[in-house]
This record gives structure tokens, sequence and C-alpha cells, in this order.
């Protein structure tokens, strides 16, 4: 059974008057055990699904679902008190954006520290117990790739360069051994080694300790290496999910072709100098999304029925949403 | 650390000076005798004029007077007052310490009854309370000080009888100026009941706190109230939100702090109206204060006294705004880049 499952999440932006479907009928899950990948092109919606999961969104917007359940407990309804300690037990989570994600008041050490469940310390005295606070927060420091904890424990976050703010962002998360992480572009602008040890250290934790992990990014290559499944979402909408290696070797949503298409290492009969097929067009904002498949206006496989919204469809645990799939002839 | 330091220090000299050559140059735009203006004293005969023009550099050009202006200042004679012929240092250090203390107890109350008022409004923002503490904020803050002090003295000195209308300390208490602060010097004097003394003045003191400390406070619940909600909107809240944190603990750990370093500067600037309105409540309540007495000199046309009267008040204010941000400086630790980025 699906740890995270969600089915048909909706979330409404109102401003002023006019209300904009940011998400529309997303579904998504993530398995024990799994680690499946979000990708999408910038814009469509991924740090949107990243906040509701974890309820970070502003009160005002209209966020629905048929389910969004936490290991068979409903997200949405259970109270506050309840959905804080799936939080702080349960799920892990790496914003996108360090430096923000960080308070620049309190030193990375204590905001580090303050991230250990009481229940992981030991010691009766709280001098044992800070002592003890501390001797976690250095271990888990060494475990994302920081050396120098002597000096970042110290530090403000506005003092240290942002991929050792992004590898504390790791460290706080990790650092409740939650069940699932979800990690929201964590290797952004990093340089390529340090970005290995990131992505090794995420697949020896999936492997050894059983992490889930629901990996957002933008890297294909890095995800295609390292995750199970996949899920692709465009303008607000998934387009298709299922495992990697099926999608890999035959998508069938013409976006996921297209997305595979435009990142050459997957393309193994490449002729030299040509140039990469994409999409016309961009992502539309949302405030022009088109009605129906809102891929409509840059499919080249459009036809008149696709004004309509596609439903998805299953073949065994492969979904996608198109009225022309690949793998069916156009007329 | 060093570095900053000098450059308060730096600043903080050249805007004394540049108020000194201000006051300097209020000698010459005043009407009448600068000699008279600069030393408060009317000469008796040409012989005596010609010493004391002398004395001051008068036959020099602006810049050698303004440093033995600036020598005297400094030195500590200031002249005498036109209309006293009091030495002006002392009566000023009788006056100001009195504004100084009642701008204290109202920048007391308004951050004892403010910020946190400002907090629980800002934690519970747009709530029946937060609407409730907002709006009384904002009517409190648009009262003309002056008619607020005349409808406090209407119902607690005139119809309750409460509190006394006017001065310091009864005047059955004999309390010697020492510090100039009065309740120090209560606790200097010897021969009354100090407990007796101390109520007295809390009670004289009353009215005009409340009077100066109401608008103040006000402002305080609003800026509070603001920088929590700014605060409280931060993606850090959510990320801690998110690592399943309580709200107390949010509040304890990431907001307090976060909300407290813009509102320090904000604070500064509340300092400055806060001696304005006392210097203005003064009056109404016949406060010794430095209000009262400028406004006594202007009646006089006690041009001496409004030179030196305008040069203290001017200094006290941007000596409070400097330490303020002095401190505001030290205890944000984000405010190094911006030093760093700067060329
Ligand atoms: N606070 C907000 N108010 C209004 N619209 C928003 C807000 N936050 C995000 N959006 C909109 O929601 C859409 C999805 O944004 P989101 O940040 O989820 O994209 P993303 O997939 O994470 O992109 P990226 O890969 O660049 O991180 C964007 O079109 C954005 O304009
Ligand atoms: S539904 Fe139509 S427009 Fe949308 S992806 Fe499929 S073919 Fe293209
Ligand atoms: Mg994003």
């Amino acid at each position: 059974m699906a740890m995270l499952d969600i089915k048909n999440l909706t979330l409404e932006i109102s401003e002023g008057d006019t209300t904009i479907k940011a998400l529309d009928k997303v579904s998504l899950s993530v398995n024990s055990g799994e680690i499946r990948a979000l990708v999408g092109e910038s814009g469509s919606g991924k740090s949107l699904i990243v906040s509701a999961i974890c309820g970070a969104l502003p009160a005002k917007w209209k966020l629905t679902a048929d389910r969004m359940s936490w290991n068979g407990e409903n997200l949405l309804s259970m109270s506050t008190q309840q959905r804080r300690e799936v939080m702080r037990r349960d799920i892990a989570v790496v914003f996108q954006n360090p430096q923000t994600s960080l308070d620049p008041s309190v030193t990375l050490g204590e905001q580090l520290e303050e991230s250990i469940p009481e229940e992981f310390v030991k010691g009766q005295w709280f001098w044992q117990r800070a002592k003890h606070r501390k001797k976690i927060a250095i271990s888990t420091m060494h475990k994302v790739g920081i050396k120098d904890h002597n000096t970042y424990l110290k530090s403000y976050p506005h003092q240290v360069p942002s991929d050792i703010g992004q590898k504390f962002m790791m460290a706080i998360a990790l650092v409740a051994q939650p069940k699932l992480l979800i990690a929201d572009d964590p290797t952004r602008g990093m340089e390529p080694t340090t970005k290995t040890q990131i992505l090794k250290l995420l697949t020896r934790l999936n492997q050894t300790r059983a992490l889930s992990v629901l990996f957002v990014s933008h890297d294909l290559l890095a995800i295609a290496s390292m995750s199970h499944t996949m899920t692709v979402l465009y303008a607000g909408q998934t387009v298709e999910s299922g495992k990697m290696k099926h999608i890999k070797k035959r998508p069938l949503h013409p976006y996921t072709k297209a997305l595979l298409d435009s990142a050459p290492s997957f393309r193994k009969d490449l002729p030299p100098k040509s140039s990469l097929p994409t999409l016309k067009g961009s992502i539309p904002t949302l405030q022009h999304l088109p009605i129906g498949c809102r891929l409509g206006p840059r499919c080249p496989r459009a036809q008149r029925e696709c004004v309509v919204t596609p439903s998805s469809r299953r073949i065994h645990d492969h979904i996608y949403s198109c009225h022309y799939p690949l793998h069916r002839e156009v007329k | 650390m060093i570095q900053v330091l000098l450059r308060y220090v730096v600043l903080f000299t050249i805007t004394l000076v540049v108020l000194c050559a201000m006051s300097f140059s209020l000698a010459y735009l005043f009407p009448g005798d600068v000699l008279e203006n600069l030393t408060g004293i009317s000469p008796q005969n040409e012989f005596q004029r010609a010493a004391i023009a002398r004395q001051l550099g008068l036959e020099q050009n602006y810049f050698v007077q303004f440093y033995y202006y600036l020598e005297r200042l400094l030195a500590g004679d200031w002249g005498y007052s036109s209309a006293s012929g009091l030495p002006l240092l002392e009566e000023v250090s009788v006056a100001l310490p009195a504004t100084i203390e009642l701008s204290t107890y109202a920048m007391f109350m308004a951050i004892v009854v403010g910020i946190p008022l400002g907090y629980y409004a800002g934690v519970k923002c747009y709530s029946t309370t937060d609407y409730t503490l907002n709006s009384l904020s904002i009517t409190t803050y648009s009262f003309p000080v002056f008619w607020f002090a005349l409808v406090l003295i209407l119902v607690f000195s005139l119809q309750l009888d409460v509190a006394p209308i006017s001065g310091r300390l009864s005047l059955l208490f004999d309390v010697e100026s020492v510090t100039g602060f009065i309740m120090i010097d209560i606790l200097l004097a010897d021969n009354i009941d100090h407990g007796l003394a101390i109520r007295d003045a809390l009670s004289h003191l009353f009215l005009p706190t409340v009077a100066i400390g109401a608008i103040t406070t006000a402002a305080m619940v609003r800026i509070t109230r603001r920088s929590v909600i700014d605060v409280m909107q931060r993606p850090y809240i959510a990320a801690a939100r998110s690592r399943g944190l309580s709200s107390w603990q949010i509040f304890f750990r990431h907001v307090i702090r976060n909300a407290l370093l813009p509102i320090l500067p904000l604070m500064a600037i509340q300092i400055t109206t806060l001696i304005t309105n006392a210097m203005i409540v003064e009056t109404l309540f016949s406060w010794p204060g430095i209000g009262n007495w400028l406004l006594q000199a202007i009646y006089q046309q006690d041009y001496p006294a409004l030179r030196v009267g305008m040069l203290a008040v001017s200094a006290l204010v941007v000596t409070l705004t400097i330490i303020v941000d002095l401190f505001n400086r030290l205890i944000d630790p984000s405010r190094d880049r911006f030093e760093r980025g700067t060329i």
C-alpha cells in the first residue's frame, strides 16, 4: 500500500475575483521504500504540491482532494496536533530555497538541534542531554558531508555558502529519521561532486534504512539513475506516472516524450551536431491556461477532442492522461 | 566590532559638531545683539563690551569664533539666561532630567504594554481580538496629545479627583535637586518620609505619563503587530512548522527575535515623537521640564536660552537615536552582510 497517497488534488488560488486552478486533479503516491521522482518544467506546480503535503499553503487558498492520506490516515481532516505529529516524526521536507527556509537570526547549530526529536536524546540532566544533542547534530552533519562542523554550528545562515545551506537543510530533515523525505530540488546549483555526494547519500539511506524519497528535480539524468518511479507534471496537471524503466523505454504521453527527447543523454541514436527536438512555445502562465488538456496548443498530436480534459487511463501501473497516447495511431 | 564602534563615534561627533554650528549660527540669525545672544550678558559700557568681544573672538572670522564657541561649550560655559541671569548650564541640567524622566516612564509604558499587545495581535492576526486591538490603537494614535492630556485632566483631576493637576511633587516635601530625577532625588533626600513622598510623586507622574505614553503605546502595538505578521509569513516559519515544531516553540524560537529586529529602528523614531509630545504635555501639567522652560524662554525672548535649549534637546535626540541604532546593530547578526556588500 502507498504510504503517501494523493488523488485528484486541486488547488484554487484566488486573486481578486478570478480563481485559478494552480493544481488540477493531481494524483501522486509514494510507496514504502521507493524513490519517486516528480518532474516538470519550471512553474508546473511542483513546489505547490510539496507545500500542500506539508500544510504550508496560505489558509485562503482552497485545497481539495478526493484522497490525501498518510499511512491510511486522512491528512486533510486530521487535527492540527496529529498533523504536526506526522510532520515531526514521519515526513521531512527540504524546501526549494534553503537560504529563506532558515531563520536568519538563529545559528545553524541551534536550528539543527531543535529538530532532533526529544525521544532520541539520552541523558537525565539537561547538560547531558545538551551534550548528546550536540553529538547527534555533529554526526548528522558529517553524514550529509559537512566536515568543518565547529565553524558551521556557530554560523548564521547568511554567513555560509549556499551549498552548505542546502546540506544543512538536508541534515535538518534527516536528523529526525523520517520515513519519507520530500526533497524539492535539493541539488540545485551544486557542483557535480557535491551533487553526487548528496544523491549517493539518498540512495544509500533508501537502501539501508528503507527511506522513501519524493525527489523533485530538473536533473533528468540524476532522476533516471536513482528513482524507481516517476510522475510527470505539466502546468498543474499530472500527465503521466509509472515505473521509471517503463516510462524511459516507452513514454505514452506526448509531453513525456518531448521531455525525454530534449535530454541528450537519453538519446543513443543521436547524430552529431543535430538540433534537439523540443515542443514549440513555452509553458503557459497560470493566467492564460488553455481549456481541456493544458498541453493542447503545443501538442503535435492534438485533435479536436483535446478541448475536453482527458481522464486518466491506466495500463497495469502505468497511468497517463491523454486522448491520443503514443501507442495509439492517430487517424 | 571596533570598526563598527569607531564608525558610530565618528558619525556621532560629526552630527554634534553640525548641531553646534547651527546653534552658533542662531546667535547671528536671532534679532538683537550677537554678543548678547552668545553670552546673555548685556555689557554696561563700551569698555566691558570690548573686553567680552575679545574674549569671544568676535573681531575674527566666523571659524575662529565657532572654535571659541565650541571651546566654551565643552568647558561648560554656556552663557547666562537674559531673563533670570542664572547660568544656562545649571538651568538646563535641572529642566532636561525632568523631561527625560517623564519620557522614560512613558517609553517604559509603551514598551511594557505596547509590545506584548502587538505580539498578541500579530499572532492572532485577523481575529476579532486583533481587530479590536488594532482599531483601539488607531483611535488612540490619532488623538492630538494636547487634547488627550486635557481630557485626562478633566476626567481624573477635576471630576474624579484622583490625581493632582500640576507639578512634580507636593510642596510639603522638601527635596533638593541632586540628579534632577525626582524618584532618585527622593531616595537621596534624608529628612522626609520616603514612602509618602514616592506615592505623591507617582500620583503627579501618572497623568502626564499616560498622556504621553498612550500615543506611543498605540504606535508600538501597530509596529509590532505588522512586524509579527510579516515574520509569520516568512518561508522559514513554514519550514519550522513543517518540521513539526509547536506554535509555542515557533513563537519563542523564531518569531520573537525576528519580529523585534525591525521594530528597534522604528522605536528610535518614536523616541523623537515622544520627546516632542513630552514637551507639549509639560506645559499643561506645569511640569518643570525642558519644554516648559523653552516656552518660557520664547515668551520672554530669552535668545541665549533658546539657543542652548535647542542644542540640548537635539543633542539628546541624536544621542538616543544613535544608541538605539548601535544596539540594534550589535544584536542583529545579519546586518554584517550589508556592510560587507557596500562599497
Ligand atoms: N504565492 C503564490 N501566489 C501566486 N501564485 C503562485 C504562488 N506561488 C506559486 N505560484 C504559481 O504557481 C505555479 C507553480 O509554482 P511552483 O513554485 O510550484 O513551480 P515549480 O514547479 O516548483 O517550479 P520550479 O521548478 O521553478 O521550482 C507558478 O506558475 C507560480 O506562478
Ligand atoms: S490530450 Fe490531446 S493535446 Fe493533450 S497531450 Fe494528448 S493528444 Fe496532446
Ligand atoms: Mg519549485
